[in-house]
């Protein structure tokens, strides 16, 4: 069994198979910046309109600060599920590798 | 440099016995909840409601009746949630963000507050959170079906 081939075919898998949550991933956080800009700006709009008071605003940005929480919980579970897929790609090329090696299906 | 070279050799190695080991043993590694279409529906639902009202508030159009109701409604949901999302292991980051999820929701509901663009930027952004960690599981649930039905095709 050529071992630096294989390496070389589950990184491949491995890679690819991540590639498509660290495009997820830049989307996501590009509209969740643009969602909190354009938050930040209606806080400001309806300020100076005294459509809420001075503690309002002080509670909506509280609010954003302490969603930031939830964001690095998404990028975590992003993260686990990339390297979830990226491991399983690359047992898959090992599986078939070891399957056409032994003559036996690996399950 | 061939002292480099021999510790990456070995580094690659003990990563191949490791997958080889994981492999012999048949198992794939699971290290995040799988997707969840029932929890997917729920949230898009919550997630329509939520703006639908952040629509009517932003143009005077919600009156307080319907806003305490929208809360009630809303806090409810995230409970029913939290109680599915607690059915399956490795689903803590989900767990987390519903907590803070509900923690949005009572903040404004305590405050009776206006559902306003302005005032729900940190709740729509944890509703954005949860979607995403959807979006992961689902990109993560359709790839293991194709590895899946390539590993059956053989």
């Amino acid at each position: 069994m050529d071992t630096i081939s294989l390496a070389e075919n589950m990184l491949t898998a491995a890679t690819g198979a991540a590639k498509g949550h660290a495009k997820d991933l830049e989307n996501y956080l590009q509209a969740r910046a643009k969602l909190i800009a354009d938050g930040t700006a209606a806080i400001a709009a309806d300020r100076l309109k005294k459509k809420i008071t001075e503690e309002d605003a002080e509670f909506a940005f509280d609010q954003i600060r302490e969603s930031e929480k939830t964001a690095v919980l998404a990028v975590k579970a992003t993260s686990l599920a990339a390297a979830q897929d990226a491991i399983n790609a690359a047992l898959a090329v090992a599986a078939k590798a070891l399957s056409t090696a032994i003559g036996i299906a690996i399950p | 440099m061939t002292a480099l070279a021999s510790t990456s050799a070995r580094c690659s190695r003990t990563l191949l016995a490791f997958l080889f080991g994981l492999l012999l043993a048949g198992c794939s590694v699971l290290l995040i909840a799988p997707y969840d279409a029932t929890t997917d529906r729920i949230l898009t639902d919550l997630t329509v409601r939520t703006e639908t009202v952040v629509v009517r508030a932003d143009n005077d159009r919600l009156s307080v009746g319907e806003r305490e109701k929208f809360y009630a409604d809303a806090e409810g949901t995230v409970n029913a949630m939290k109680m599915r999302a607690g059915l399956y292991a490795k689903n803590e980051q989900e767990i987390a963000a519903l907590d803070e999820l509900a923690n949005r929701y009572g903040a404004l509901s305590e405050r009776h507050a206006s559902p306003r663009t302005s005032l729900t930027t940190g709740l729509r952004a944890t509703l954005m959170d949860l979607q995403q960690i959807q979006v992961a599981k689902k990109r993560s649930s359709v790839f293991s079906g194709g590895l899946n039905k390539t590993n059956t095709s053989q």
